[in-house]
């Protein structure tokens, strides 16, 4: 195990350097991509808090869509429910709102690492 | 710019050939500003000293032909056949095919001042309170667009038989070649394969990229709608779904018309300037040009990672995929 700071205290640390000292060094043109990557940072810093939570989560309800006991890899569950969707073959009404259900669900916890706040707006989509 | 003197010697020529001004009357060209706005084109902000039209101007140069969407003549052509017909676009002067000039194909036009910059533009709007106002002037401009005959448009924009199929085929495409399985996009394919509309009655010239980010707008209002390299013929709903999306509403989400109005608004200035309004087909188009814009910045990503545009910019677009993923999912929702 590493000694602290951790991953999500280090990337903190460079994305108050990148957004204090770095952007207010750097010429304009460059200054986009400095504020890119500092909020890269900190989404990767919430993923290295959330990731493997959210990752979990998307498995199980996955595996509890597609009637699966094994509980498989994400990317071939994944792969799995859109081999399905792509399939003609007509899905029920229950079924498809608990698949949408299901992918809204995902989506939340992806936007909570990469976005926080998006799907709580008030606004229409 | 490298070479500034250069640039402005060769259009200097370029301008007397156009206007057909003798060499011993004076003509000077002054460039005043580069922006670099658009990430594919350069334009260059020129006051042009004596001669017949003394004044400032727009010089927007295309550094690679072969990037065009549209070519610079056929854009130049679509925004000229536009304003004839009352669609506010900055007046094109004159194209140049030849690329020593300005190292690039361009096509000079009146230079047109007011805010352009999203973030900028929306303060400006909501200081002054004509956020209405100028949704209601893109309905009309719409609707005047949408009035024109095709038969105006250049032989390049010739429409697809079926816009609709057409757009729900590519997005099939790209969907199937995505760097990993989104299933989230394959519900909205499937979604969208489900509800498909009739192609439309009439397919119409569709700017197919006016949102916040490509007009001007002034304290009066509305001045011009820009960028028409992505012009067609299409489904006139395209050009009103697009509008709508909501990246183009920079975090104003509550108004969906580009953070700046709402599509009651949009609707009744564009049904009042003769456009016919159909609401299953905007909301079809809605989820479509949502999705779209999820594989195109999946696109982005793959980009980056493949070497063809490496930047850090085009890297953070895969971390934004969830939220049009997000977006077309919460639209087929709410139907």
């Amino acid at each position: 195990m590493q000694y602290r700071p951790d991953a999500s205290e280090l990337l903190d640390a460079v994305a108050s350097l990148l957004e204090g000292d770095v952007i207010a060094a750097v010429p304009p043109h460059l200054q986009h991509q400095v504020r890119v990557a500092a909020n890269l940072c900190r989404v990767l810093q919430r993923e290295s808090q959330l990731g493997d939570v959210n990752d979990a989560a998307e498995r199980e309800r996955l595996a509890s869509i597609l009637e699966t006991g094994d509980h498989d890899d994400l990317s071939s569950l994944r792969a799995a429910l859109t081999a399905r969707l792509d399939d003609p073959a007509p899905i029920d009404l229950v079924l498809d709102r608990s698949i949408r259900a299901t992918l809204l669900a995902t989506l939340r916890a992806d936007l909570a690492i990469a976005k926080p706040g998006y799907d709580t707006s008030t606004g229409e989509p | 710019m490298s070479d500034r003197s250069l640039d402005t010697a060769a259009l200097c020529d370029w301008l007397r050939d156009l206007w057909m001004v003798d060499g011993d009357q004076a003509l000077t060209v002054e460039i005043v500003a580069e922006s670099t706005a658009g990430a594919r084109r350069r334009n260059l902000v020129i006051d042009v000293h004596g001669g017949p039209r003394p004044g400032r101007f727009v010089a927007t140069v295309l550094p690679t032909a072969d990037i065009a969407i549209l070519s610079m003549a056929d854009e130049a052509i679509v925004r000229t056949v536009a304003r004839d017909h009352g669609v506010p676009v900055p007046e094109v002067i004159g194209v140049c095919l030849d690329e020593s000039v300005l190292s690039g194909q361009f096509f000079v036009s009146e230079f047109v001042d007011g805010e352009t910059i999203p973030r900028r533009l929306l303060r400006l709007v909501h200081a002054e309170g004509i956020g209405e106002r100028i949704v209601g002037q893109l309905g009309a401009g719409f609707a005047r667009l949408h009035a024109i005959d095709p038969a105006l448009a250049p032989q390049a924009m010739a429409a697809p038989i079926d816009p609709v199929g057409a757009a729900l085929e590519a997005a099939h495409l790209v969907v199937a070649n995505l760097l990993q399985p989104e299933p989230a996009f394959s519900y909205a394919l499937r979604w969208l394969r489900e509800h498909q509309p009739d192609e439309p009655s009439e397919r119409r010239i569709v700017h197919a990229d006016v949102r916040t980010g490509n007009v001007i707008v002034d304290r009066t209002g509305l001045r011009s709608i820009l960028d028409w390299e992505t012009a067609k013929v299409g489904d006139p709903m395209e050009d009103l779904a697009w509008v709508c999306t909501r990246m183009w509403r920079f975090g104003v989400d509550h108004l969906t018309v580009g953070g700046l109005g709402t599509v009651d608004t949009l609707r009744d200035a564009y049904v009042a300037g003769g456009g016919s309004w159909d609401e299953h087909r905007f909301r079809w188009w809605r989820v479509l040009v949502t999705m779209r814009w999820g594989t195109g910045l999946a696109g982005q990503a793959a980009m980056h990672l493949d070497g063809r545009f490496s930047s850090v910019v085009m890297a953070a677009s895969g971390r934004r995929v969830a939220e049009l993923a997000y977006d077309a999912l919460t639209l087929i929702d709410a139907t």
